[in-house]
């Protein structure tokens, strides 16, 4: 399958700043997959992904060198309703982005900004909002509603418009572990059930690994590492020296491996290492 | 181990708020010289809430709160509790409204009347002990990233000496190494002897730090004991939407292999593991 995303040697540096914020990155990303943004504050992943929806360089200033491809068109000879039309985009702050007055009116803005017919409208209301479960929000102001909430209504509001690629910058940090909970279901359910590209800028390595395709790793502008999963973390010693947080299971069983005990591939979930380590538990394993 | 002082103690304390919401509900809690201490539970449980209760932010509408023998329902005894107790907001731009650290930091003991010289003292100490340079004293607060604007409200609190300092939410919006700073941080003055309570949804941040834990759900204690007798009652820990630390459920979906149900690390499910391990010890097969 082709990539849908190229990133050919990309360098941006935002005007008044010294250094490049960021350097050399080359990568692909495929359709339908599943991409997981990792790494220090400050790396440059919100600045990568603002790179990817075009934000950058048309809203800010700055020395854009290299090549950003978005479905086979580099995105410079791209109109702002194609982006908005193939690409959505996720703040970590939800009400950087709200401007209606009831959560409906927020779903329907978006839609009627592009110019879809009402009874268009009608079929991804519906859709939207029982995928993200939001049913009883519909007629509060998206102002007093919570943060968990707040954050289920913008995603709702941005897969209104079904994008290809959808882009959720650090959709979980401000959010309680329910409200955390419920924003990866609906990735998870997304993944399942739509051919949607996801990329996700995330902090939160134990709940994104597992439903990731690829793990791309930054640290000061560039791209370290990119893998599956289960390549990303076969060396961990790195990785923690970087202080990322690796999930405590991949840990673990990472450190049976090295001890001659486990088998890769390294598990990202309990579920995945329950087997294998009751195997070792009960002697049936290499013994 | 004789039993620490109470510095801090909730009996029956109930809140109220203004639009009416029972936000605190039969309230009795110590907190005892030297501890360091968890809060945990979803928002809306009533964890800033008790914390602001139990620094004199707020008062209680029923019950009582006594902080080193004051009680904060009197009158006149707010100047007297800021020298015991602080409280660290979640967002620190919440707290800092001077234009140079030093003004910030120096705003607390300035307001206690202190004289200047003390005030400058307390400054460089506060500032020396959060880890903030001199070169920083005239920067305006705003232009420092998150972790040091965190530094400085934390300062800002350690100017006044309290023993007790509350911290809500030190790790939000932190990346791992900053987080695993501001906490290394919190960790040094507590060895230094000050009484740490925070409020954190991080249960691995918890597991790592804290030796007790207080769950709170609907505006009640739901559990209170060591953070490792804590973590072993998911059960209950679910219902205010609290899940331990993954290594610890991952031992605890292995425990009838003999592998305790109150790990907290890694290292510790490693040795435990390791331990399960020889021949005759399977109990399920």
């Amino acid at each position: 399958m082709a990539p849908i995303i190229v990133l050919n040697n990309l360098f941006w540096q935002y005007e008044g700043q010294e250094d490049f914020a960021l350097r050399e990155i080359c990568l692909k990303i495929e359709e339908s997959s599943f991409t997981s943004i990792i790494g220090p504050n400050e790396a440059g992943k919100t600045t990568l992904v603002s790179c990817i929806r075009g934000l950058i360089p048309r809203s800010y200033h700055g020395i854009l060198r290299g090549s950003i491809e978005v479905l086979g068109k580099n995105i410079a000879d791209k109109t702002e309703l194609e982006l908005a039309k193939e690409i959505g985009f996720v703040f970590a702050d939800p009400e950087a982005q709200f401007t209606a007055m009831t959560v409906l009116e927020e779903l329907a803005f978006g839609m009627e900004n592009i110019g879809f017919s009402l009874n268009e409208i009608k079929e991804r209301l519906e859709w939207v909002t029982e995928m993200t479960n939001i049913q009883d929000l519909l007629d509060k102001s998206p102002f007093e509603i919570s943060g968990g909430q707040k954050q289920r209504i913008t995603i709702a509001s941005m897969l209104a418009l079904k994008p290809k690629i959808f882009i959720l910058d650090e959709p979980t940090s401000m959010l309680d572990p329910l409200g955390k909970d419920q924003i990866i279901n609906i990735l998870t359910t997304l993944k399942e059930q739509e051919a949607m590209t996801l990329i996700v800028v995330e902090h939160n390595i134990e709940q994104i690994a597992p439903l990731s395709d690829q793990i791309v790793l930054m640290a000061d502008g560039k791209v370290l590492k990119s893998d599956s999963p289960q390549d990303f973390f076969c060396d961990i010693e790195p990785l923690e020296r970087l202080g990322i947080a690796v999930p405590h299971i991949t840990s673990f069983a990472s450190n049976l491996l090295d001890l001659g005990l486990y088998e890769p591939p390294l598990p990202l979930t309990i579920e995945q290492a329950i087997g294998p380590c009751r195997l070792i538990l009960e002697q049936r394993g290499r013994e | 181990m004789t039993e620490r002082e109470v510095l801090i103690e909730a009996s029956n304390l109930h809140y109220v708020y203004p639009d009416g919401t029972l936000a605190l509900r039969a309230i009795d809690l110590q907190i005892r010289t030297g501890e360091f201490i968890a809060f945990v539970g979803q928002n809306g449980s009533g964890k800033t809430t008790l914390a602001k209760c139990l620094t004199a932010l707020f008062k209680p509408s029923l019950g009582t709160v006594t902080i080193e023998g004051l009680n904060t329902s009197m009158r006149g005894v707010t100047k007297n509790i800021a020298l015991k107790v602080g409280y660290v907001f979640q967002n620190p731009d919440h707290q800092i409204f001077n234009d140079t650290v030093r003004k910030e930091i120096a705003y607390g003991p300035k307001n206690i009347g202190l004289p200047e010289k003390e005030v400058a003292e307390r400054v460089e100490e506060a500032a020396a002990v959060a880890g903030i340079g001199e070169h920083l004293y005239t920067t305006h607060p705003f232009f420092l990233p998150k972790g040091l604007r965190q530094r400085v409200a934390i300062a800002s609190i350690l100017a006044m000496r309290p023993h007790t300092i509350f911290v809500d939410e030190p790790t939000t919006g932190q990346d791992n190494l900053q987080s695993l700073e501001v906490m290394n941080f919190l960790k040094e003055l507590w060895e230094e002897g000050h009484t740490i309570v925070i409020i954190t949804h991080e249960m691995p941040i918890v597991a790592m730090y804290a030796e007790r834990v207080i769950v709170m759900g609907v505006g009640q204690i739901l559990l209170d004991g060591s953070t490792r007798d804590i973590f072993s009652q998911p059960e209950i820990l679910a219902q205010t939407y609290v899940k331990p630390p993954q290594i610890t459920r991952f031992a605890q979906e292995l425990s009838s292999y003999g592998i305790p149900r109150d790990v907290l690390s890694v290292p510790e499910m490693l040795e435990a593991f390791m331990r399960a391990r020889p021949k005759g010890m399977a109990i399920n097969s």
